[in-house]
């Protein structure tokens, strides 16, 4: 308990530092802050004009899959927010940062996170429950006594796979001397899990669903606020989900981190 | 009570050999070589609390490998290590509350925000309760005279400010052994030795154990009753700096100069019988080589009485010198003892 509070504690002060940091460099921050919306931007125009095409895709409506959509940005500001790591192998391993941290009494992997937060990424957030509360409103999705704590669970869990997923692949820097160039592959992959994976082959469905599962980071999760009720129990299968891939990502974090080898003098 | 145990201590990394040219980079792609590189290689030494130790070596002798192993930042390939009371890799969270640790090379600080904002945040990292952290930021700062950087961001201090800076971050929770890794690397010579009497102090008041490495062995000769020397992954010497001194110093040099010409000839009859080697630039300034078994005293008591002597000064063999020949000896036994034995076709003893 007492750990829980040093952690938490800890993100309030990191965070302090780093509005401390940004608010010298004012400008920077804003257009983090815009081009973050832009990218977000473009992607939502995308299903707009699939749909000028359609009225249903894999049996979806648009509001439905502008739901989704919006649902998915949640759990995907608030991992950009505590979580990036893409610059891990060239800052803490070829640069040797992770000296530096591997002296200080927290977990390492957290004391990485914390170095690296980005709260300029939870404005993504914000736009995302907007959009939900809209297209649900058109949908006329009933707001149940359960919504938002699900809402939270469900956003825990998904951050938890995308969390696990990123850690396990970033921990192969440990293993390589180069950085590895999986992770922009990964990012794309990704961006599957916001559709309706009934729309894609069985393979991918497959894929999606359970080995590098973005499924359960956008669109089962969705599913459950959207009642459809195919998918509920994959909606309920992502706490185990969340926890078996953190376990994987923080496994293979902690062998990585055994395996570093340092960098020059 | 030993602060740090080190036993059978090794280390072994592997590289990956690239082989040459296009072709051994696409043969690479499929079959990777690697070599085995011992870095450290079966060391055992023990450092009792509250000493100050040196640790020297060339570039590449596995220093800061060792450093490493003993800050928990590495796992050894083998062997037994515990510092203070923890084996670091094992316990590394609670292990490091007990150390502070300084690489010369690398900031504990960040760069952008003030100094202070730095402390406040390792404060909070290492657990140290308001009024402890109050009590001994007052302290380091009077005592390293930071008054006046505190509230500047750390890029624009200077070398000399942020060391000082990086020595308080490293001490804020009263750690009971310090790591310095090439502490006074790039200093001018005022910083550094502001830098040698506060670690100086440090260790009196607090009774902290100290184990710094360094290129500048004048760090050696101010701070270190001991030294333990490295050389490609072995240790070669381990004992006080007296000591060293005095096994591998080979003798002395006195420079006279005259009021009035001296002959060399009549310099080498003054000391007749006795085994010294005189040299002359001109006739008023004379050198003398003493080898350590005469005393200086008998060669100028020679001297003295005869010449018109304007000046004197001895000379002894510095550290500089001492540590240079045991470099390139690669062993730190006395020179005649290296020579007898069966390794003297490859160690050459060397005489300053």
């Amino acid at each position: 308990m007492t750990r829980m509070f040093y952690y938490l504690g800890l993100i309030v002060e990191y965070f302090k530092n780093y509005m401390k940091t940004r608010l010298t460099y004012r400008a920077d921050f804003w257009v983090e802050v815009i081009s973050d919306l832009l990218f977000q931007a473009t992607n939502f125009i995308f299903i707009l004009v699939v749909f000028m095409h359609t009225d249903s895709l894999g049996g979806w409506s648009q509001n439905e899959v502008i739901f989704v959509y919006g649902f998915f940005m949640v759990p995907y500001a608030v991992f950009s927010c505590f979580v990036n790591m893409w610059n891990f192998s060239e800052r803490y391993i070829v640069k040797g940062e992770m000296d530096r941290v591997l002296t200080r009494p927290a977990h390492h992997l957290f004391q990485i996170f914390l170095e690296n937060i980005d709260p300029p990424a939870l404005i993504g957030g914000v736009v995302g429950i907007v959009i939900m509360v809209i297209s649900g409103g058109q949908l006329g999705l009933p707001f149940e006594w359960w919504t938002i704590p699900a809402l939270i669970i469900l956003t825990l869990c998904a951050v938890a796979i995308y969390t696990g997923i990123y850690t396990a692949l970033t921990s192969l820097s440990f293993y390589s001397d180069a950085p590895t160039g999986i992770l922009p592959l990964m990012f794309n992959i990704q961006n599957y899990g916001r559709y309706p994976v009934t729309i894609y082959n069985r393979t991918i469905q497959i894929l999606l669903t359970w080995v590098i599962p973005f499924a359960f980071v956008g669109i089962y999760p969705a599913a459950l606020f959207l009642q459809r009720e195919e998918m509920t129990s994959m909606a309920l299968l992502t706490p185990v989900m969340g926890a078996i891939f953190l376990g994987i990502g923080l496994l293979a974090w902690n062998m990585g981190v055994k395996r570093y080898k340092g960098a020059g003098s | 009570m030993n602060a740090i145990e080190v036993q059978d201590l090794r280390k072994a990394f592997k590289i990956q050999k690239n082989r040459e040219g296009l072709k051994g980079a696409f043969a690479d792609l499929f079959k990777r070589q690697y070599q085995e590189v011992i870095a450290v290689k079966d060391i055992t030494f023990a450092i009792p609390q509250g000493e100050i130790c040196g640790y020297i070596g060339e570039n590449g002798a596995g220093k800061s490998t060792t450093i490493k192993m003993l800050t928990g930042i590495l796992v050894p390939t083998s062997g037994h290590l515990k510092v203070g009371g923890y084996v670091p890799y094992e316990e590394r969270e609670r292990f490091v509350q007990n150390i502070g640790v300084v690489f010369g090379q690398r900031s504990q600080l960040w760069w952008d925000i003030g100094v202070i904002e730095s402390f406040q945040l390792l404060r909070k990292v290492y657990r140290v309760p308001e009024q402890d952290f109050k009590k001994r930021l007052d302290e380091l700062v009077e005592r390293l005279k930071l008054q006046d950087l505190l509230n500047r961001p750390v890029r624009k201090l200077s070398l000399g400010q942020r060391m000082r800076c990086e020595l308080v971050a490293a001490l804020l929770h009263n750690p009971s052994i310090l790591f310095l890794d090439e502490p006074t690397i790039g200093l001018d010579i005022m910083v550094k030795s502001e830098i040698r009497d506060f670690l100086k102090d440090m260790n009196r008041e607090h009774g902290t154990t100290i184990l710094l490495t360094t290129h500048d062995l004048q760090d050696i000769e101010a701070l270190c009753s001991r030294v333990i020397m490295l050389d490609d992954g072995r240790i070669i010497y381990d004992g006080g700096l007296e000591e060293l001194k005095q096994r591998w110093g080979t003798g002395r040099e006195v420079l006279f100069q005259f009021g009035r010409a001296t002959k060399l000839e009549t310099l080498r009859q003054w000391t007749e019988g006795l085994a010294v080697t005189w040299s002359a630039e001109n006739e008023l300034n004379a050198k003398v080589w003493i080898p350590l078994e005469l005393n200086v005293s008998d060669v100028l008591g020679r001297v003295v009485g005869q010449a018109d002597i304007t000046d004197i000064k001895i000379i002894e063999t510095n550290t500089d010198e001492i540590v240079r020949s045991i470099y390139q000896s690669g062993s730190a036994n006395k020179p005649e003892e290296a020579a007898g034995s069966f390794m003297a076709e490859t160690t050459e003893a060397p005489h300053v």
